[in-house]
């Protein structure tokens, strides 16, 4: 069903990775990081390739990558902004933050844009207790946020994506 | 159990002194001890999980209640399984496992023989504290024999673990996480394996349903018979289940030296061909019907009578589905009448043996291994190869063919064979070449209708049993068509057989199962000691009969 395949790099970085594992299974996390790099998402087709490269049953890797909530799955917008809510957010205002947020782009929790441009989630603990509320887009995270901040790092990112190009 | 022998441990359960064999859980020494323990996600065929935790006790080890499915007991250990402590910790684990649950047992399939039911009834609270929304899980096929209610899913992993341990095939895993985990599958690789229906089986709710048996019947409604599958002969244990007469399902029955804890779905799903409308249920002379089955079977005993003594050539041919008494019975008759006694197989199918080491023979057909016992080990080889060349040299008086083949799987030998004798008898399941050809045709019993005694292909002796007994409850209705007892079953070739003998003269009066394989037993090597009463639930290892080997034949 899939022509995918892994680049040469990635390939050469998975094997590097089997190496530093016990065994092969233990070593899906990192691998499906790669995948996720390498197609842009996990879709079932990247989950399918993955399995067969690692010798697992597809199902294995589904029931893994739908536990986390950090891969990008299928039909994830531009940008996942994940929103921490776990307790010292929450006391700092996380709810506020994820109500904002679910205004302003107007989706609900788990939704995407239609513009395909965002997708709002509300995760577990990030470690960032110290900088809470705080929120992930992508690989960066975003700090100590009031609404203000919510504010402008949704205008900055919407013009990011007009000129074209996604951080 | 009162030596504290090595490998022994002694520990209290209870409040009792007990020893145990080192290396048992917790869960399966209390229960060799009588104290049963609940569980959702430990299965004796399955790697331990331990993720329910309904089965928790209290122990001197830990402040903390114990998972009893996955500690081992150790010398000194102190358990208490009823405690105040143990208790209500159940009770906590079972209003958490009832949060999300929908509680719609009216409507689901395992109620009356779901655990999630009795340990609620057992642990749960009258009452729910839960206020809140329940969360809502996916209905959907997972294949294209089962279906899931993900909201009745514990996710105890049962499913999970047979797919990738027993099965070996891994279609089923856990989606999502916390409360709204539930079980599924990859996205176009429905579960569809040989041993798929067992999930449902181990389902202890009604989270995975058999689409074959959705909405068939209440449990407690059904009728229960303990016999063997007859779809190959590895002879799986099986459980019968009936309602009104008919076959509702077949469930596998412990058996560690046969199947284990499972069966396949060829022979899980194999019965319909039993209540097929096209089968054989009445006696005929040619196309005509005959008015009693006794005055069929009066055919038949005349038939024998001319060729009584050896005066005539005569011609048998058996099928695999005969149980060892009907062997025996045709081994009676060919004595008798000096016949030639041969028989043909079915087509062989593919062997499996899967990961979890359960095997699928690749023969086809229930007792080859009791009829060879029987009427000796060529009947199938050597013996079949002279009756045909004897029917198709002309010349034969009168041919005896027992057709008994589900689905109308004749071997075509057998179809060109019988149509050359002077006087053609056809025992059938259904119509085909060999029945057309006949003068008289009579039913032929299905598995479900047979009693008597299978040989697995290991050489294990096992029973055979029907819900309606034809061999006794027709036996006491000489007479009447089956069709006009209240039950759709037909009489069986035991009681045709011996109907013949009697009215030759070679029986004073007919014999139940039990009392055939007497006769059996006295005469046989192979039978000897053996009774129907000392049979096991799980069968017994024959005499002189090698696991898959080659036994010594013997002409009875
Ligand atoms: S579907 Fe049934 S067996 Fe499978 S995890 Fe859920 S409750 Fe357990
Ligand atoms: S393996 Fe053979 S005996 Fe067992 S259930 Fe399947 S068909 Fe029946
Ligand atoms: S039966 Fe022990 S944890 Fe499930």
């Amino acid at each position: 069903m899939t022509d995918l395949a892994f680049s040469k790099d990635a390939m050469k970085e998975y094997e590097w990775m089997l190496t530093r594992y016990p065994n092969k299974e233990a070593a899906l996390l990192p691998t499906l990081r790669i995948a996720e790099r390498e197609f842009e998402n996990l879709d079932p087709a990247a989950m399918k390739y993955v399995a067969d490269l690692m010798g697992l049953s597809p199902a294995k890797v589904l029931g893994v990558v739908t536990f986390y909530t950090h891969y990008r799955r299928e039909g994830t917008g531009t940008y996942h902004l994940q929103v921490c809510s776990t307790l010292s957010c929450a006391l700092r205002g996380s709810e506020d933050v994820c109500a904002h947020l679910s205004a302003k782009l107007g989706v609900g929790l788990g939704e995407t844009t239609d513009d395909g441009l965002f997708t709002l989630s509300k995760v577990e603990c990030l470690a960032s207790c110290d900088t809470a509320p705080m929120l992930q887009c992508n690989d960066d995270y975003h700090e100590g946020l009031t609404l203000e901040d919510v504010d402008h790092l949704i205008d900055r990112l919407r013009e990011e994506a007009k000129a074209g190009g996604a951080a | 159990m009162s030596d504290s022998g090595a490998g022994m441990v002694s520990w209290v359960l209870n409040g009792d002194p007990v020893e145990s064999p080192a290396g048992m859980t917790i869960l399966e020494a209390a229960k060799a001890h009588g104290a049963e323990l609940p569980h959702f996600c430990y299965h004796p065929g399955l790697s331990i999980a331990g993720n329910c935790r309904i089965c928790l006790v209290e122990t001197n080890r830990s402040p903390k209640p114990a998972i009893s499915c996955s500690e081992r007991i150790s010398d000194g250990l102190e358990v208490q399984t009823h405690s105040e402590k143990a208790v209500e910790a159940r009770e906590g684990v079972m209003e958490f496992q009832l949060i999300n649950h929908p509680l719609d047992c009216p409507v689901c399939d395992k109620a009356g023989e779901c655990t999630l039911q009795d340990y609620s009834f057992d642990h749960g609270p009258d009452e729910s504290r839960f206020v809140e929304k329940k969360n809502i899980r996916h209905t959907k096929d997972l294949g294209p024999t089962i279906k899931i209610w993900g909201n009745r899913c514990i996710v105890c992993t049962r499913c999970i673990r047979f797919c990738d341990e027993i099965s070996g095939t891994g279609e089923l895993c856990v989606v999502a996480r916390g409360d709204r985990s539930v079980v599924d599958v990859f996205p176009g690789i429905p579960i569809d394996n040989p041993l798929a229906g067992n999930v449902v089986d181990i389902c202890p709710v009604g989270a995975l349903i058999s689409k074959d048996f959705m909405f068939q019947s209440r449990v407690w409604n059904n009728e229960h018979t303990e016999t063997v599958c007859g779809g190959c002969a590895r002879g799986c244990n099986v459980t019968v289940e009936t309602n009104e007469g008919f076959v509702k399902r077949l469930m596998p029955r412990e058996n560690t030296d046969v199947n284990d804890w499972w069966m396949c779905d060829f022979g899980r799903y194999g019965w319909r061909y039993a209540h097929d409308d096209r089968r054989v249920s009445v006696p005929r002379r040619g196309a005509e019907a005959v008015e009693t089955e006794l005055e069929a079977h009066r055919d038949l005993g005349e038939l024998v009578r001319g060729a009584w003594g050896g005066s005539k050539k005569v011609a048998i041919v058996v099928d695999p589905f005969l149980t060892c008494e009907e062997a025996h019975l045709v081994g009676r008759v060919a004595a008798g009448t000096g016949a030639t006694v041969g028989g043909w197989l079915p087509p062989s199918g593919d062997e499996l043996t899967f990961p979890g080491k359960f095997k699928i023979s690749g023969e086809k057909c229930p007792n080859r291994r009791g009829v060879e016992a029987v009427l000796g080990q060529e009947v199938f080889g050597s013996q079949a190869k002279a009756v045909e060349s004897m029917l198709n040299s002309g010349g034969v008086d009168l041919v005896i063919v027992f057709a008994g083949f589900p689905n109308a799987d004749c071997p075509d030998a057998l179809a060109s064979a019988v149509g050359k004798a002077t006087a053609r008898v056809a025992f059938t399941l259904f119509d085909g070449a060999w029945s057309e050809a006949a003068d008289l045709v009579l039913p032929s019993a299905s598995v479900f209708e047979k009693e008597g005694t299978y040989v697995n292909e290991d050489g294990r002796l096992q029973r055979v049993r029907s819900k309606d007994r034809p061999g006794d409850a027709q036996l006491a209705q000489p007479g009447l068509h089956s069709a006009s007892i209240s039950s759709p079953w037909v009489t069986s070739e035991l009681v045709a057989l011996q109907r013949a003998l009697v009215h030759v003269g070679d029986a004073e009066r007919s014999l139940s199962a039990a009392g055939v394989f007497r006769q059996l037993a006295d005469s046989n090597e192979h039978f000897k000691g053996q009774s129907h009463r000392g049979i096991p639930a799980t069968g017994v290892p024959l005499g002189g009969l090698a696991p898959a080997g080659v036994g010594e034949g013997s002409e009875s």
